[in-house]
């Protein structure tokens, strides 16, 4: 089974109501409600190769979540195409269940009422795998998710960072090829965060599983992902490996200075920016196509602040990507 | 409660009252299935009622008001205080915790957390066979008797929201308890329409004292038409009283058990 | 043989669940043990002053009452705990799983209901042992009473399956049905003679019951099994029974497509 995904083209339109404002709106609602349409995700194409993970980032309500829908099959687009281990989701939706595995972080497919090996077996006999294999598999996700200290708790006793290591491993206990992992660490703590990306990686580099992980954790993106999809108000905005991220959007360098005097006022160097001021703490990056070197800014500075203290380094992946949202905004709005 | 609070009240109020309407399909189909659930009830409480004519030494034309006085005082309750039914979901989803936090007693964010729509239909129910039961019935309707009747609708009420609210104090700490409530929601109204002196003693014991199920509807009943029961008259006479005392202790009840409220999940 | 087997560990979700909780199996004795001993007397004590009325003799009565009282237990357990409600999914968001797995959501639904159903079963007839051996229901008047019983029960409880399955696939649609399912469940447990044999009422509530699917759910078979219907008329009860089944599966088929046609637009 080959576990590549192909997207072209893909769109979705949601029509809502709209309800209108007040008692009287709330009766005129009732009688004849006004329903608009909104586009959730527009002409998104890109593709994940085998045995690849992908990161499809964007800000919240970009249309991440649409997108997983469509290619787990629960959610039919309205225009263009998409498959997943050769198989068009939507259109066959139980022979694409069988070649994936779905976490969405908040909401657990584990039995509430029953232990969690319990919930592991009703998952195997669904998807009918060897009793052999099972165990097999349940034992090397042990060795890695540490699942045995709690696998025969009730899922409504567990902790949310137990909860999720479960669900993970329910997620992929039929050995699916493709992957997709909306937000999977959400809310866990910095010990199961790392037990998990151990995890993730474990599956990708030695099980060949292709995995598209949706998160907010930009750690977790540059720990795990080479490559990058994203996109903002359902459109995609750049396609391409963090590198390429960082030179679009991010500034290459960054100068962080403290200031003698809290109260100077700072900016107006030509090519390089103020990117955050806090107290006597400011942090510059370049400016435009023609900002200076990192060299020539770090003269500029000091040559016209009386600093106490200073630091150089690339900018952090968070910067970037707020860079790249904000960036990505106004092209979406004329569009 | 002061003035200001009850403009509150109200005001949340009427924002339920839209929220019930913003679902447009369930606000149509209860107030469509209301008109059903009206007639079955009434069927219900009659039909039998008049079947077994003269069970326990009561004739069809007293009989009625235990059910209209039990109905009356119900509708009441879902209208006014009846939102402790459902609170062993609301504590399992940490509903509880989040009212802590705003400035308003928990009791009544409880009560204004979604508007009844189906204590119309109970009222509407309840009150038609009030007047049934008042048209049939051959007692002389003085001013005292009438104002006793009113007392033992309200007091029906009070017993039935100290109840409920017992049961949600308990929820409190076991989440698992409403299921008590659904129980309890059962036994009422199977039970609370028929003068309970039909049942063996051991069973109206059970009724009377274990589940204060006859001071409901049957003793102020008894008490209006005349009939003996198995406890002393002026027993059976304070029963609206005994509602009041019932619900103000199941409102320290409730106090008590949120105060040692540890909240759920950890 | 293997599809048919294929998934049936979702049976035991219920059943398990219950045995890892022991406080809620006493509940359940408790509760049921209670309602016996009150239906018992409420009905003993309702024909004191009255001979056989509307065709039922106080014995026939009182074994109706009890055995509706612990049929009723077949499918009367407390759902929401488990979390696996179309209402709760609804609510949570995790109805996404149903349609994520290999196995159809409405085959899932099917083999959670039978589980719960025998589960159901084994209380129903534990309760029964007792109550026949302590004289407060009547035996079947015959074996061949007993063996109709048995049919007619099997239909009623494949129509109670059906209209529960209504019930929740309503959730699919409106998620703030609470109210409306307590009404339906009311009238399940009113026109289905759970508080009240339908032979009380005027004929007219009978011929409008008729109609419905409720009475077929236990009505039918408990009226058959005390003997108000004979032995000889039960061939067009059984048919009918039988024709709901049919009916409504068919209904609740096609509600099953337009259930994942919503999900499939909404993405869950």
């Amino acid at each position: 089974m080959i576990g590549n995904i192909e997207v072209r083209g893909l769109s979705r339109t949601f029509h809502t109501t709209v309800r209108r404002p007040g008692f009287a709106g709330a009766l005129r609602s009732l009688v004849n409600p006004e329903r608009v349409a909104k586009h959730a995700v527009s002409d998104v194409t890109f593709s994940v190769a085998p045995g690849e993970l992908l990161a499809l980032l964007g800000p919240n309500g970009a249309g991440k979540s649409t997108t997983i829908k469509m290619l787990t099959g629960i959610l039919t687009p309205t225009a263009g195409e998409a498959r997943v281990a050769g198989v068009v989701p939507y259109e066959e939706r139980e022979r694409n269940a069988r070649n994936i595995g779905t976490v969405f972080g908040q909401r657990t497919q584990l039995w509430w009422d029953l232990p969690v090996r319990e919930s592991f077996a009703i998952l195997r006999d669904i998807y009918e795998v060897p009793k052999a294999e099972h165990a097999t598999r349940l034992k090397e996700f042990d060795d890695l998710l540490d699942l045995s200290s709690f696998w025969d708790t009730r899922v409504r006793h567990l902790s949310l960072g137990q909860r999720v290591r479960s669900d993970l491993a329910a997620a992929l206990l039929h050995d699916p090829p493709v992957v997709f992992l909306d937000e999977p660490t959400i809310g866990m703590d910095v010990v199961v965060k790392e037990q998990v990306r151990e995890f993730l990686r474990h599956q990708v580099e030695e099980r060949g599983r292709t995995v598209l992980l949706t998160t907010h954790d930009m750690t977790e993106v540059e720990r795990l992902a080479e490559r990058v999809v994203l996109i903002n108000h359902g459109r995609l905005v750049l396609d391409g490996t963090l590198d390429e991220i960082r030179r679009k959007f991010g500034s290459t360098w960054q100068v962080r200075v403290t200031l003698a005097d809290p109260h100077t006022e700072v900016g107006g160097l030509p090519g390089i920016a103020l990117l955050r001021r806090e107290g006597p703490h400011a942090v510059f990056g370049p400016d435009g196509p023609d900002a200076p070197t990192v060299h020539q800014a770090l003269k500029r500075v000091i040559e016209r602040y009386e600093v106490t203290d200073l630091a150089l380094d690339e900018a952090d992946l968070e910067d970037v990507m707020r860079a790249a949202y904000v960036h990505a905004e106004p092209a979406a709005e004329g569009a | 409660m002061s003035l200001k609070a009850l403009r509150i009240v109200w005001r949340i109020s009427l924002l339920n009252i839209r929220a019930a309407m913003e679902y447009r399909t369930e606000f149509l189909l209860m107030i469509a299935i209301g008109a059903i659930w009206q007639v079955s009830v009434i069927v219900f409480a009659t039909v039998l009622l008049a079947r077994f004519a003269g069970m326990g030494g009561w004739d069809s034309s007293d009989v009625l008001l235990i059910p209209a006085i039990r109905m009356l005082a119900h509708g009441l309750f879902v209208l006014f205080l009846g939102r402790m039914h459902f609170i062993g979901r609301q504590i399992q989803e940490g509903r509880i915790d989040v009212y802590l936090l705003r400035p308003m007693p928990v009791h009544r964010q409880v009560q204004l957390d979604y508007f009844p729509t189906n204590a119309i239909g109970d009222l509407t129910v309840a009150a038609g066979l009030m007047v049934g039961a008042l048209s049939r019935s051959t007692l002389d309707w003085t001013a005292g008797r009438t104002a006793y009747l009113i007392a033992a609708v309200i007091g029906g009420m009070l017993l039935e929201a100290a109840l409920f609210t017992a049961v949600a104090s308990a929820c409190l700490r076991y989440p698992a308890a409403d299921y008590w409530g659904r129980w309890l929601e059962e036994l009422l109204g199977t039970f609370g329409s028929y003068p309970l002196n039909v049942l063996p003693k051991a069973v109206g014991g059970f009724l009377t004292f274990a589940l204060p199920l006859a001071f409901v509807a049957y003793f102020p009943a008894a008490v209006l038409t005349g009939h003996d029961t198995a406890v002393p008259y002026w027993l059976a006479a304070s029963s609206p009283l005994l509602g009041l005392v019932a619900y103000v202790g199941a409102r320290g009840l409730w106090r008590w058990a949120l105060g040692h409220y540890t909240g759920v999940n950890g | 043989m293997a599809s048919v087997l294929h998934g049936w560990r979702a049976a035991r979700v219920t059943p398990l669940g219950e045995l890892h909780t022991p406080p809620r199996m006493t509940a359940v004795l408790l509760r049921l043990t209670v309602q016996v001993v009150l239906v018992a007397s409420l009905w003993r004590g309702l024909y004191a002053q009255t001979g056989t009325t509307a065709g039922l003799s106080r014995d026939q009565a009182v074994t109706y009452a009890v055995m509706a009282v612990l049929a009723s237990r077949l499918r009367e357990l407390d759902q929401s705990a488990g979390r696996d409600m179309v209402l709760q999914h609804m609510h949570f968001g995790t109805i996404v799983y149903w349609y994520l797995r290999p196995l159809p959501p409405q085959r899932y639904y099917a083999l959670r209901a039978l589980g719960e159903q025998l589960y159901g079963l084994a209380w129903a007839l534990g309760g029964y042992a007792v109550c026949l051996a302590a004289g407060v229901v009547e035996p079947p008047a015959s074996a061949g009473v007993a063996g109709v019983f048995v049919v007619s029960m099997l239909l009623g409880q494949w129509v109670l399956y059906y209209v529960m399955l209504i019930l929740d696939q309503m959730c699919f649609f409106t998620i703030r049905n609470n109210a409306a399912m307590l009404i339906l469940i009311f009238a399940q447990n009113l026109l289905s003679g759970v508080y009240a044999p339908l032979w009380f009422f005027p004929d007219w509530f009978i011929t409008l019951s008729g109609f419905l699917p409720f009475q077929a759910t236990l009505s039918v078979p408990l009226s058959i099994y005390v003997g108000r219907i004979e032995l000889a008329d039960t061939g067009a009860q059984l048919a009918i029974q039988a024709a709901w089944v049919v009916g409504l599966a068919l209904l609740t088929r096609w509600v099953w497509r337009r259930a994942a046609r919503r999900v499939i637009a909404q993405g869950g």
